[in-house]
């Protein structure tokens, strides 16, 4: 548990004393939640059904959140580490392998419920409200990074199966379909059959879904676990299988 | 340095002898045998002044002309701090990078491990370390299989890799106190073992600069540091010194010395000749994937048995210079390179008196001609059939 504490601190460390490595992370959410608000809010007025009285920036938040916390920042991370040989040393030091990527997921977890907290005050300065209260705006927070937390697995298995920093830099574009193939617009309703199909095999709609329940809906336990258990999930799944990638590099 | 130096009026040229250039500065004077676990006379060691290089190529020796090495032994506990037996390593694709060698380091050596680029010590290296399994054969560290038991080896070991691990975005000292954290050393004695190694290595007016900021062989230094937080029994060092200009190669070198003065074995490899020579108690020369040569660098010298006298021709005809020297007594043979002629004889300096009358003789000028002892290069040169530390110009020669 030290190792990780350890390792945890320093990756931290690194977030804060890179702060270009997540600053421009910012842009494309912020980007995205401004000019879907501009050009659709008129579309979907305040009176719409499925956003319960809202304006349509509590529905666009989830899917913004998603941009802030998906990236593939511990696997680049990770990649340079094995680049410039620090990963070797980390390897020869008489730590479990798999300390090195809770390390990182720790730093996720830090960076992911600063980037998550400063997309919903720019929302709430657009005139969002949670209805779920403070709350369920911190419950928000933490499921939004905890989701960065499991995604962060994509970036790292790249990185240690390919030690390569342009495969490791091209994961994020996994991202793109996952999110875009959700109701990120409309609810899956509103949907065509196909996308609506495609978009219900999609665990990342359940994410967004759970997490545009708090803002728009309150506390909807039902959404809200399912959100949780995919999280759960995912965060289990990658961690194993970045875990297994680490404990057989080079083995 | 005992080195006489005389220059003479044209038509003849300069005279160059070294007789003993240099004794190894290192206090160790025996070594423990790792044959018997006795301490032995050690020979002294002479500094490298071969002949200028561009002599080649020659035609490679068997390596059982070089002495074998120590006595192996097939099992039981292990005197030795570093074993490997039939130690090898395919890499996907089919690449034989170790092919079978078979190594004895003895506690408290500095044992070399000498090779080019590509030879196959990095490979070992990382076997030894945990880092790489081997494809077959077996590695120990103290009684310590490094594939059965890696755990425990890495609390043993300290490892300097050839790419200088460091975490540019630390301090140096945040790095050595993460350090000792991996290796269970915390909180005060954390910090006073971060404090000691930053005096040891010289680094305590940078310890609070992130690690991008510091040169090269301030990385390698904090690299060397960040190595010896749990006092390791055996060291290895992959290529300390390279890239590092000459100040910082010989701060490396001390500090390698007095690390080993403490106690730790270090297996350090290189691809220069002058630091196996200059540090070194042992050294094997590997060569694409198989040992070559080992023994004691002044053994392996002796073991060439005769001196070097080079002659750089500085425009004179090659074929005439050799001709006019002719057959001299004691000359085993003659290597050439572009410019120069490198003759290997029993008596280098007192054949060269003749052969300066011989070229007077012939009214041959040549540029300069210098006397020295075998080196480790030379070594390298019987064992392989080529230069270690050559360089383009080395490879237009013909053995004549």
């Amino acid at each position: 548990m030290t190792e990780v504490l350890l390792l945890g601190r320093r990756a931290v460390r690194e977030v804060i004393r890179l702060p270009a490595a997540t600053v421009p992370t910012l842009f494309i959410p912020l980007f995205f939640l401004a000019v879907n608000i501009g050009q659709i809010s008129k579309t979907f007025p305040s009176s719409t059904p499925f956003l319960h009285g809202q304006g349509y920036v509590g529905f666009q938040l989830p899917v913004s959140l998603m941009f802030a916390v998906c990236t593939a920042t511990s696997g680049l991370a990770l990649v340079t580490e094995i680049d410039m040989g620090y990963f070797d040393k980390l390897l020869v030091a008489p730590i479990r392998r798999a300390s090195i990527i809770f390390g990182r997921l720790a730093a996720d977890m830090v960076r992911g419920l600063a980037v998550a907290t400063l997309v919903l005050l720019v929302a709430l300065a657009f005139g969002m409200q949670v209805r779920s209260g403070i709350p369920g705006a911190l419950v928000l927070i933490v499921l939004a990074a905890l989701w960065g937390v499991a995604y962060a697995g994509i970036g790292m298995l790249v990185a240690l199966h390919t030690r390569n920093v342009q495969a490791t830099n091209a994961s994020f574009l996994v991202f793109f379909p996952l999110l875009f193939l959700t109701p990120n617009f409309v609810p899956f309703e509103l949907l065509t059959p196909l996308m609506e199909v495609l978009a219900r095999a999609n665990p990342v709609s359940y994410v967004i879904e759970g997490l545009r329940s708090l803002v728009l809906e309150g506390w909807v336990l039902d959404k809200l676990a399912i959100c949780c258990g995919v999280i759960l999930v995912t965060g289990l799944v990658l961690t194993w299988l970045s875990v297994r990638a680490i404990d057989a590099y080079d083995r | 340095m005992d080195a006489v130096r005389r220059r003479r009026a044209s038509p003849s040229p300069p005279i160059s002898i070294i007789l003993d250039s240099g004794r190894r500065h290192t206090a160790l004077s025996t070594i423990r045998s790792p044959r018997s676990g006795s301490y032995q006379g050690r020979p002294t060691l002479r500094r490298h002044a071969g002949p200028p290089l561009g002599c080649e190529p020659v035609t490679p020796i068997a390596p059982t002309h070089f002495p074998a090495a120590p006595a192996r032994e097939s099992d039981g506990e292990n005197p030795n701090a570093i074993r490997a037996r039939e130690l090898q390593r395919t890499f996907r694709g089919g690449v034989d990078a170790v092919r079978g060698i078979d190594l004895d380091v003895a506690r408290g050596e500095i044992f070399g491990f000498l090779g080019p680029n590509g030879a196959g010590k990095t490979t070992t290296v990382r076997m030894l370390c945990t880092l790489l399994p081997p494809t077959a054969g077996s590695a120990h560290v103290g009684e310590l299989d490094v594939v059965e038991n890696p755990a425990a080896v890495r609390r043993r070991i300290g490892v300097a890799l050839q790419e200088i691990g460091l975490d540019p975005l630390q301090t140096g000292r945040e790095l050595l106190e993460l350090q000792c954290g991996l290796y269970g050393i915390v909180g005060a004695q954390a910090r006073a073992r971060a404090q000691e190694l930053l005096e040891l290595v010289g680094l305590l007016d940078a310890a609070e600069r992130r690690t991008k900021t510091y040169s090269g062989g301030m990385k390698r230094r904090l690299d060397l540091a960040s190595a010896l937080v749990h006092s390791p029994d055996v060291l290895f060092l992959d290529e300390p010194t390279t890239g590092l200009d000459p100040a910082s190669r010989l701060t490396i070198w001390e500090e390698v010395r007095r690390i080993n003065a403490q106690g730790t074995t270090v297996f350090l490899t290189t691809q220069y000749m002058e630091e196996a020579d200059q540090l070194c108690d042992r050294v094997a020369i590997i060569d694409r994937g198989v040992i070559v040569a080992e023994g004691t660098p002044e053994e392996l010298k002796s073991q060439l048995g005769h001196d070097v006298v080079s002659v750089e021709l500085d425009g004179a005809d090659l074929a005439a210079t050799q001709a006019a020297i002719g057959e001299l007594e004691g000359l085993e043979r003659v290597v050439t390179g572009r410019d120069s002629l490198a003759l290997y004889l029993e008596d280098g300096p007192g054949s060269i008196a003749e052969i300066v009358r011989r070229l007077d003789g012939a009214r041959i000028r040549v540029g300069a001609i210098s006397v020295a002892r075998p080196s480790l290069d030379d070594v390298f040169l019987r064992a392989t059939g080529r230069r270690l530390e050559g360089d383009e110009e080395n490879h237009g020669g013909r053995d004549a």
